[in-house]
């Protein structure tokens, strides 16, 4: 009798257990966050994953979204299409993901895309920068906020050939992101009167670059346009140095050529490098002072550029406040026209037509291990004309124009 | 003349010190050709061993000087084993057994690395660092030093051949194992030998040139195919063959970049060994009937 009564209480415990866990639980929404966490882009990965932490961290602190804790799924993608796109079937298909975040290099988050657009889900980029994700490969759900090569190429051509020489060597890295800024860059420098004198390609991880050097000082150009980024650069400006070639030429680069963090274990190569990038921590705007200083708080290291994906999160969280719901089409529509103020630059807003974020840039140049501004850029000026469906180069040639 | 300083000279010197590097891997591989008479796929995984050994060596000693010592001791015990363990069973079988041997150690071997050491690319600081200006050109002290000690290494190996006892035997083993056997020459023992110096030239090769290129468990799958062409050109077997056509692939494949992509080139020098296979399939110093 004794038993039964135990079994009996027992059974009604688990039983009232479990119809009232769910209803005091809190529920959870889970975002993915898919880039490379080991090899040529690993910094960018991880910081990546930093900056989603830090905006999760911060929307779960004030109750999450709609009610739901975020919950991050992080994968990495080993760099290559192939793998993004499994990662990316996995994030959405298995942990039902509504914001995907990512990924690193632009094959990848090219093949994503794909992905993306098929399952319906919220993507944003907020580092690859081909051309190509704003225009050809367009879809509803897709947003950016990494300025992509033409915005580079349009804020950073104009002061190569007014400052820095008319003659230049673009040397690139030979996949979707460089080849995408060769374009860009060839095409703009062409328009503003400038010569390109030599194009070169070499492949991504590329280990030893001085096989490429004998071009390079053939055409003795004035500056050297680099498209490269990650543990490429890194080996790059160590051998284009140790050759002499840093002193012999003036460098320029794109935004993510390297991280903030990876510039004093080089700051002799890089001192002089001139490149353009949506934030430093060394630049004196309050808007990016207070989003570093909360950044070192948590993390102890200054930010960097891969302080795109905080926003990335925290405009899909106001969209699903907005539209009180996580429904992909209602939360596409709600970005578009988006504006916020509290980014990690301030105000930025998503331009309605190519869902790419109006982003003011600076250029910097390197100083001491620093990336320091010594221009401002309004993001109205570098976006161009949306071009959704359409090649913004159309008819490019890599042919080299020589002037006489 | 600018041109020739700034430009073609310094090519060229690009090619010479690849070249001299590339000359050490291959002789052990031509040598161990010679032995077998197949090709042995495991020797650029041998060439990787050389430079994770010196990672581990550098991480307790510090020192890249004591690791390029040790590395290749190292990396020829682990060749000694291999050779006694996997492949002496298999030489009175057919070639291809040997092929597929080597083959399957080769995947062996790298994954094993990868296991071991991860799959992240690692650094080796070169143990020289800076440039020196020399003839016109800007260039880094290391790779005149590696230059140097490839050019030394690459001497003495052609003394132990021609000048000692030990070399002749050897060489007497590549030519004809059971002559030598019937001469009382403990001919196993020579053939253990042998592939553990071959191993230790490999792994020479790839510490001198972890600093250069890094260290990654891929890196002997694409240093070994050139080495491959090299020892394809140069004549299968042949010593004196394989650090010309060292010489020759490095010089080429580096004055070619002046004018074509490097990507470019890799294909090019691919071309050429199909040619020759074709053609001339002993290759340029090749004995009459190998591979013919």
């Amino acid at each position: 009798m004794r038993i039964r009564t135990v079994i009996a209480v027992l059974g009604s415990c688990v039983l009232l257990a479990a119809m009232t866990a769910p209803a005091a639980a809190q529920k959870v929404v889970k975002i993915g966050d898919l880039g490379s966490k080991v090899g040529v882009f690993e910094g960018y990965g991880k910081y990546q994953t930093m900056a989603i932490q830090l905006a999760v961290e911060e929307l779960n602190a004030k109750g999450g979204v709609l009610g739901h804790k975020i919950e991050i799924i992080s994968e990495d993608d080993d760099t290559k299409p192939a793998p993004a796109v499994r990662k990316a079937e996995k994030l959405i298909l298995q942990d039902d993901v509504k914001l995907l975040v990512g990924a690193v290099s632009s094959g990848s988050t090219m093949a994503v895309m794909d992905v993306t657009k098929k399952h319906k889900v919220i993507h944003w980029n907020s580092v690859s920068c081909a051309e190509f994700m704003r225009t050809t490969k367009f879809h509803k759900y897709y947003f950016s906020n990494q300025p992509d090569s033409r915005m580079q190429a349009n804020g950073l051509a104009k002061y190569m050939v007014d400052k820095m020489g008319k003659r230049v060597y673009i040397f690139y890295t030979d996949y979707a992101m460089g080849q995408s800024d060769g374009r860009q860059f060839k095409t703009a420098l062409e328009k503003l009167g400038g010569e390109v004198v030599g194009v070169a390609g070499a492949p991504l991880d590329t280990k030893d670059f001085s096989p490429w050097f004998g071009a390079i000082n053939q055409s003795n150009p004035d500056v050297l346009f680099l498209a490269f980024a990650g543990t490429d650069s890194l080996r790059l400006m160590t051998q284009l140095h140790s050759f002499g070639m840093t002193k012999k030429y003036k460098l320029a680069g794109i935004d993510c050529f390297l991280l903030q963090q990876d510039l004093p274990a080089i700051a002799e190569p890089m001192e002089g490098f001139v490149q353009l990038a949506h934030y430093s921590a060394y630049n004196p705007d309050p808007n990016m002072q207070a989003f570093n200083a909360k950044f070192k708080k948590k993390y102890n290291v200054d930010a960097n550029i891969m302080a795109g994906a905080y926003d990335a999160v925290l405009f899909w969280a106001a969209a699903v406040e907005k539209v009180k719901s996580f429904d992909a089409d209602k939360v596409a529509e709600a970005q578009e026209g988006m504006c916020l103020d509290n980014t990690h630059i301030g105000r930025q807003c998503i331009r309605k037509e190519d869902h790419q974020v109006v982003m003011d840039m600076h250029l910097y140049q390197v100083k001491g291990g620093k990336n320091l501004p010594i221009a401002v850029l309004a993001g109205k000026d570098t976006i161009g004309e949306p071009m959704v469906g359409k090649d913004p180069v159309e008819g490019f040639t890599w042919e080299l124009k020589k002037k006489k | 003349m600018e041109y020739l300083g700034g430009v073609l000279l310094p090519q060229l010197l690009h090619g010479v010190v690849f070249g001299a590097a590339l000359g050490l891997l291959a002789l052990g591989l031509t040598v161990i050709f010679g032995l077998l008479g197949v090709m042995n796929f495991a020797h650029g995984e041998l060439y990787m061993f050389g430079a994770y050994a010196g990672i581990a060596v550098i991480a307790l000693t510090g020192s890249f000087w004591v690791a390029l010592v040790a590395a290749p001791f190292l990396v020829a015990a682990v060749g000694a084993l291999t050779e006694v363990a996997t492949l002496r069973p298999l030489y009175r079988r057919e070639p291809l057994h040997g092929l597929i041997m080597t083959f399957g150690l080769a995947l062996i071997f790298r994954e094993g690395a990868r296991q071991l050491f991860g799959g992240d690319m690692r650094r080796i600081l070169p143990p020289i660092e800076g440039s020196i200006p020399l003839l016109g050109m800007t260039y880094p002290k290391y790779r005149l030093f590696l230059l140097a000690i490839s050019s030394i290494l690459l001497l003495g190996i052609w003394l132990f051949f021609t000048r000692t006892r030990a070399g002749i035997v050897v060489r007497a083993a590549v030519q004809d194992a059971e002559m030598l056997d019937g001469l009382g020459v403990n001919v196993p023992r020579v053939f253990t030998l042998t592939f553990a110096g071959s191993a230790a030239l490999a792994a020479t090769a790839g510490l001198l040139l972890a600093p250069v290129f890094t260290v990654y468990p891929q890196m002997g799958v694409e240093m070994i195919l050139l080495a491959f062409i090299v020892v394809i050109l140069g004549g299968m077997g042949s010593l004196g063959g394989s650090v010309v056509a060292a010489f020759v692939i490095g010089i080429a494949q580096s004055l070619l970049t002046l004018w074509m992509n490097p990507q470019r080139v890799a294909i090019a020098i691919f071309g050429i060994m199909i040619v020759v296979l074709i053609v001339r399939p002993r290759g340029f110093f090749g004995r009459e009937g190998v591979l013919e």
